[in-house]
């Protein structure tokens, strides 16, 4: 293997372009830069595996159905806090079809949430296991609790968690989130974020502008819900089917569970129906799925089949926090910010992770004074987990719309006043683009005037911000490549696609590189017999694995090159695969002929990626990674008689390094956009405080956005950027493209009113109590 | 398990009693009422008909893209289950299974109905459509290859339902489809990731081919 060595890249976007040197690692592929001219990887190609998904022979955990399979139901706590007395499940097991029952709990165990596990049972058919369930007879002697998170902080309140409490942490979490700096009755406080001193910039400060935001409970509501098939193969080897983002989580925690060796558990998730940070590990955050499913099918000695309903899929298996932050702004004569202050409270039900993101405290970092507190308020409800950008949706909606209420004070043009404060040249350049492409300073004559006129329907214009890292991992993939004497590409790898496009992804890459269609690529993934490697969280998925694919492809290549250049009577250095044929000079010779001689059955590499070598043009604070930039632009139309709020156009200006296959990447920014859109408009759950249980736990009342609710416009632009970060350039969009949506909307409809609503989602009722048209609702 | 407060679909069956559900599910007669208790006596319970079927599993025969079946279906058994659990058609998804997200959506002599919303007997000697009949063979529909060519899907999860509910609309309307008839066909169907706009375009796409 050679050395290190070093190599000029040409990294940068749009005009802003410069040559670095990087030292590569050993073996590695020299990056595709700015400079690289690619035939396949950045043009767009339709999903490789669409057709399994459209004729309905995608095979998805729900699907699976091995023979005598048999179906788990869980008895849920039905109370918000209660000891359990007695459990008996025997009266269950003489049930017809019943074929194993487990109780879950002990007598004297306090459960903290209702749909806590209590008892299981699986039978031959869904029903019988349903009628087991009442069966079970349980005595519960239920005791005070809490659901709301302001009622939670105060004194007296009911204390959740007597002891010290254990932070969950996934694949799903933020790099370098959580963590805990102390904790008194239900709260728990957060390591702060900290830059300069706040309290002096706000004394300072000529013009403040205070005030408290509040953000609802999100759910996941992934279509599939969490379900898990788990057949034992012998007495400590088993086979497991997941709806999963992380197949490896799965194995270890599987694994750890029944003291079994990693690798005599085997995960298949061949499709995943919609995951969205809750999906990982072998058991759902609220509930013990994994053991459950696997207990279950040894009692029975049959394969079984847990698979939840929509009810537990809402109340127990993760959410997002809800957030009350006190936003404290200060500016200076001539509009420069002097401090930044977000004391930011919410809850994650029994669990932790209700911080606010990274928003405040890294966007717009040219303030001199920032501080970030947040604290987990902790309430009888089901915990919180990762959320498709965790902490930071919440955290956006409340500074944007601060901003945009200093910025009307100081009679500031919003954009402007975000201009003056980022720091990003990447994000600069997306608040120039769209200022021209969303006509900013036309639209935001017309919408004054509008509010001039007092007409009816008024129309808003907001803009807000994303910031996320690269957090794409090194060493933790390795891809395999082969191609067979019969001409066959395969690439194999242990990763799972959530719907993001990775499969296709991976095929360009390997077409790419050995000059092949890509339709003769077979990608082989969703089994951890395949390779190592990552979780799809953190949105660290295409940066991770599509290097590691290339590096194995251009180990392939390396060996077919050496076979061409003997049979051409050439050089290596002389052949080019491209095609269909090797060639060199004038001499060629077709792919089939070539493949027939490979000795052996095929040529087969492997392939990984190392540690992150570049972060052009910014750095990720606390990290080395690169900054991901994102800027998001909103129109929304307001009737001022009925309070709806309609979402005309959204402009998403994105950031996502090389951008592999614009076709699916779009179509992840529109999934961003939309998720933000539902969360600013409709979805909340919502939590009875008589009885401590989720009273919208359902796809009826909990409304997800429908295709009418969706904005009737998205556009999205790719500001491309070559950071010199790894050897494919690609980054990660999932996430940074749901974080600043929500946050434009808010800002659209203070422009449109005129008045802020300050609390999600932006319901009717709100915007007519905004407009003192109607009296405003209890606390929220 | 008393104490709890939630009613599900199958549980409000077993309260209603099997005998008016199996009333209401003879075969034949899907538009009758079922029978109702007389009034002056609301305790009574009505007389199975002599043509009823269960408690046990009962023989239905229906078409499935375009191939009779027989078997034998408990009556309280949703079409979504038997499709699912008992043919082995999983290209039908259960997602809120309560009629609220359109992921099980199949056609029913043409129309599109919620299959979980349905008992399996209410299409006895009729004709369902899954999404595993809409290709012929190893071709498959424009619908679903505009589907792929505007990448109208992501996990793929509504996917079946959404191709559904388009392809009636495309049998209903053809080429005169507009946007706003593609957002009226989907209006009962769920996506979480996000394929919205991208589905219209697909629609739109297939009716200007399919003419």
């Amino acid at each position: 293997m050679p050395d290190d060595n070093k190599t000029t890249l040409r990294v940068g976007f749009a005009d802003q372009q410069r040559d670095i040197e990087v030292i590569l690692p050993a073996g590695e592929p020299r990056p595709w830069d700015a400079r690289a001219e690619l035939a396949v990887v950045g043009k767009p190609h339709p999903r490789i595996e669409a057709a399994a998904k459209v004729t309905g022979a995608a095979k998805y955990t729900h699907d699976v159905l091995p023979p005598n399979v048999q179906h788990a139901a869980v008895l849920r706590c039905p109370h918000a806090c209660a000891v359990v007395e007695a459990v008996d499940v025997a009266p269950a097991k003489s049930l017809p079809g019943v074929s194993a029952v487990i109780a879950l709990v002990k007598p004297g165990e306090r459960l903290l949430f209702a749909g806590q596990d209590v008892a299981a049972a699986c039978a031959a058919t869904p029903e019988q296991a349903e009628d087991a369930l009442a069966r079970i007879a349980v005595r519960y002697k239920p005791e005070p609790f809490v659901v709301d998170t302001a009622r939670a902080m105060e004194d007296g309140a009911p204390v959740v968690h007597r002891g010290k409490v254990e932070e969950r942490v996934t694949e799903g979490d933020e790099p370098g989130a959580g963590g805990s700096a102390g904790q008194r009755g239900n709260v728990r406080t957060s390591p702060s974020m900290k830059k300069g001193d706040a309290a002096k910039g706000l004394r300072a400060a000529k013009v403040v502008h205070e005030a408290t935001y509040t953000t609802q409970v999100h759910t996941h509501a992934a279509l599939e819900t969490h379900s898990i098939v788990v057949r034992w193969d012998g007495p400590k080897k088993a086979t497991v089917w997941c709806s999963t983002q992380g197949i490896f989580s799965v194995r270890d925690e599987f694994a750890e569970v029944f003291a079994l060796r990693p690798a005599d558990v085997h995960v298949h998730t061949e499709f995943l129906g919609g995951g969205f940070g809750a999906k990982f590990g072998a058991s759902a955050p609220g509930s013990r799925m994994g053991f459950i499913a696997g207990e279950l099918a040894r009692l029975a000695k049959a394969p079984v089949r847990l698979v939840l309903d929509r009810r537990e899929e809402h109340t127990c298996t993760g959410n997002r926090p809800d957030s009350r932050q006190h936003v404290s702004l200060g500016a200076g004569p001539d509009g420069q910010l002097t401090a930044i202050h977000v004391r930011a409270h919410g809850t994650a039900g029994v669990g932790t992770g209700a911080g606010v993101g990274r928003n405040a405290f890294g966007i717009y970092s040219k303030c001199p004074n920032i501080l970030v507190e947040s604290h987990d308020v902790f309430t009888h409800a089901g915990p919180a987990t990762a959320m498709r950008a965790p902490g930071h949706p919440q955290g956006a909606f409340a500074l944007e719309l601060a901003l945009d209420e200093l910025a009307a004070r100081l009679k500031l043009d919003p954009l402007e006043l975000r201009l003056r404060h980022n720091e990003h040249p990447v994000r600069a350049h997306q608040f120039e683009r769209g200022r021209k492409e969303f006509a900013w300073d036309d639209n935001r004559k017309k919408s004054a005037a509008l509010r001039a006129k007092q007409a009816r329907v008024r129309r808003g214009f907001g803009v807000a911000a994303s910031i996320w890292g690269d957090f794409g991992r090194g060493k933790a993939v390795v891809a395999t490549v082969s191609v067979g004497r019969d001409g066959s590409v395969e690439v194999r790898n242990g990763l799972q696609d959530i719907g993001g496009g990775i499969t296709t992804v991976v095929a360009q890459v390997a077409a790419e590189v050995l000059g092949r269609p890509v339709e003769a690529v077979r990608v082989r993934l969703g089994d951890s017999e395949l390779g190592p490697s990552v979780g799809s969280g953190g949105s660290v998925t295409t940066a991770s694995v599509t290097p590691a694919v290339r590096a194995a492809a251009e180990g392939v290549k390396a060996q077919l090159v050496q076979l061409a250049a003997k049979q051409l009577g050439a050089r290596p250095e002389e052949v080019t695969l491209a095609g269909g044929a090797a060639k060199a000079g004038r001499k060629s010779l077709a792919w089939a002929d070539l493949c027939k001689k490979i000795e052996g059955e095929a040529i087969v590499a492997t392939g990984t990626r190392p540690d992150t070598y570049g972060h052009y043009p910014m750095k990720f604070m606390g990290g080395s990674s690169y900054q991901i930039a994102g800027v998001q632009f909103a129109e929304v139309t307001v009737d001022t008689w009925t309070g709806v709020v309609g979402v005309e156009r959204v402009l998403a200006l994105h950031d996502c390094g090389r951008v592999m296959n614009p076709l699916t990447a779009r179509s992840q920014v529109n999934g961003g956009v939309i998720l933000g859109t539902s969360y600013a408009l409709t979805e909340q759950r919502v939590m009875d405080r008589t009885h401590g249980v989720m009273l919208n736990a359902n796809l009826e009342s909990y409304k997800i956005a429908g295709v009418r609710d969706v904005p009737r416009q998205i556009d999205v632009v790719f500001t491309e950027v070559h950071t010199g970060a790894n050897n494919t350039g690609a980054i990660g969009i999932g996430e940074p493209a749901t974080i600043p949506t929500a946050a434009a909307i808010g800002c659209a409809v203070f422009d449109a009113l005129g008045v802020p609503v300050r609390d999600l989602p932006l319901t009717p009722d709100r915007v007519l109590a905004a407009l003192g048209a109607v009296p405003a609702r209890g606390g929220a | 398990m008393s104490d709890q407060v939630r009613i599900t679909r199958r549980g409000l069956f077993r309260g209603l009693g099997s005998t008016t559900l199996i009333a209401g599910c003879r075969p034949g007669a899907p538009e009758q009422q079922p029978p109702m208790p007389p009034p002056d006596d609301p305790h009574a319970r009505p007389q199975a008909p002599a043509n009823a079927v269960g408690p046990g599993p009962a023989p239905l025969q229906f078409t499935l893209n375009g191939r009779p079946q027989t078997l034998e279906v408990a009556p309280h058994v949703t079409l979504l289950a038997a499709l699912r659990l008992q043919l082995g058609a999983t290209g039908t998804k259960v997602v809120c299974d309560r009629g609220s997200c359109g992921a099980c959506t199949v056609l029913v002599d043409g129309v599109p109905r919620n299959s979980c919303m349905m008992l399996a007997h209410d299409v006895g000697g009729r004709s369902v459509t899954t999404v595993e009949g809409l290709a012929r063979g190893e071709e498959l529909s424009p619908l679903q290859q505009a589907f792929i060519r505007h990448d109208a899907l992501q996990c793929g999860y509504c996917t079946p339902g959404m191709l559904i509910s388009c392809q009636a609309l495309l049998q209903r309307k053809g080429k005169a489809v507009t946007r706003e008839d593609a957002e009226q066909a989907i209006a009962g169907n769920l996506c979480r990731c996000g394929t919205y706009p991208h589905i219209v375009a697909a629609v739109l796409d297939a009716a200007g081919r399919t003419g």
